[in-house]
């Protein structure tokens, strides 16, 4: 068949300079060079630490004067569409561990998963693979006794691209499957006149698409955790903006929002 | 991950074997490489593409399906989405960032719970239905909009050429 297409006569060969392809190779350039200088999850920093990237702008100083109150540390992670579900999958393992019974009880919500994905049509061969690294994750550390070591190896699993990937993608897609299953409440959050379904598609199964609050919501759902959100902007005010999601409930999550970007938070 | 690459290609293999869909043969070119398949698409009845076969390469990569594969036909083509080399131009084979054509924002988009399959489909029904909103061959858009006949006349052209039928 090759042959055949050989053979044949092109009117048109020359490749021709394509600007859309260059403007995406920029595009992977940035990408790159963010790749190589952070980290997919960093380590545990001061709060302090903000300071440094604002220095010259005082809105945010007194901000991070306000959010020094109430947490001590900050776990960065890389800026690449992701940040949200690496952050939420990392934190919410990481709370677990050192906690057996809770974290039985999460394997057993996690273990039967696929079964609900595959239910609301999924194909099983297109999550088969990222629900096996799920759980491959969670039985290695399940198995580890000591705290310590169990929390460095989730350090070590959410660096690994791969590993960390899968982890991403999997809890995209329980967020998808979260937000079809409820999709008669979750369709009144979605604009212009795309179904749920479609907004799946389009807004929460691809990688890098960024995360909005009906994402952090079903996430949250889905994991049956709570999380707060502190938001820090350069808006009016010199405290951050708390949110609980789902609202009044207790949250075990803390995330810290920039526009654009999601950190992990510790008291 | 090349690894986990590999473990759903051939698990897509199986699938397509056992459920091929209508028109449609996809498979490694070599079963030593399954980064590289060709596929074979007969074009869609009722459309001036139908009863040609026309030959394509997918090569994934090794982050597949984190990233989507690239397809390109192998024959002579002439269609708007479709470049002048043969590289197929069409939303599932984009991830959402990757915009360069301006797609609809209500376009299907690449993402791991995708497929060959998908992909296979979606161009059956791009060959059916040209996108000439974008112009990956920006001739084969403007005659498909001004002078259907003559898009018609090439086209039957290339299927006859696909079936070694001389023109």
């Amino acid at each position: 068949m090759a042959e055949q297409g050989e053979n044949m006569n092109k009117t048109d060969t020359a490749p021709e300079p394509n600007q859309d392809e260059l403007i995406l190779a920029q595009q992977r350039q940035i990408e790159k060079e963010i790749s190589d200088s952070i980290p997919l999850v960093g380590d545990k920093e001061p709060i302090t630490s903000l300071n440094n990237e604002y220095s010259a702008d005082n809105i945010y100083l007194e901000k991070i004067i306000d959010l020094s109150k109430k947490y001590k540390y900050i776990r960065r992670t890389r800026p690449d569409g992701n940040c949200f579900f690496r952050a939420f999958s990392y934190a919410n393992i990481e709370r677990l561990l050192g906690k057996p019974d809770e974290f039985e009880a999460f394997y057993k919500i996690a273990e039967s998963s696929k079964d609900d994905l595959v239910k609301l049509g999924f194909q099983q061969f297109t999550v088969e693979d990222f629900y096996d690294t799920y759980m491959e994750v969670l039985k290695r550390l399940k198995n580890i006794e000591n705290l310590n070591d169990a929390l460095k190896e989730l350090h070590v699993i959410f660096n690994e691209q791969g590993f960390s990937d899968y982890m991403v993608v999997y809890l995209r897609l329980l967020t998808s499957g979260q937000l079809q299953k409820e999709h008669d409440f979750y369709s009144c959050f979605i604009e212009g006149d795309r179904t749920v379904a479609d907004f799946c598609h389009q807004e929460v199964e691809p990688m890098y698409k960024e995360s909005d609050h009906i994402h952090i919501i079903a996430g949250c759902a889905a994991l049956q955790t709570c999380v707060k959100v502190i938001y820090m902007d350069r808006g009016i005010g010199k405290a951050c903006t708390e949110h609980d999601l789902p609202e009044g409930s207790a949250p075990t999550i803390h995330l810290l929002y920039r526009p654009g970007h999601y950190d992990i938070l510790y008291q | 991950m090349a690894g986990s690459a590999l473990r759903r290609l051939m698990a897509e293999y199986k699938q397509l074997t056992l459920n091929p869909p209508e028109g449609i043969i996809a498979g490694p070119i070599n079963e030593e490489n399954f980064f590289e398949w060709e596929a074979l698409i007969t074009g869609p009845e009722g459309t001036c593409f139908e009863g040609g076969v026309f030959p394509a390469k997918l090569v994934f990569p090794a982050d597949y399906p984190l990233s989507p594969p690239k397809m390109q036909f192998t024959c002579e083509m002439f269609h708007p989405n479709i470049y002048s080399d043969g590289r197929v131009c069409i939303s599932i084979l984009h991830a959402p960032g990757d915009d360069p054509m301006g797609y609809e924002s209500s376009a299907e988009r690449w993402s791991p719970v995708q497929s060959v399959e998908k992909i296979l489909l979606s161009v059956v029904s791009m060959l059916a239905e040209p996108n000439d909103e974008s112009g990956a061959n920006v001739d084969a858009a403007k005659m498909w909009r001004e002078h259907r006949d003559e898009f018609n006349r090439i086209a039957e052209k290339i299927v006859r050429r696909t079936l070694g039928i001389p023109t």
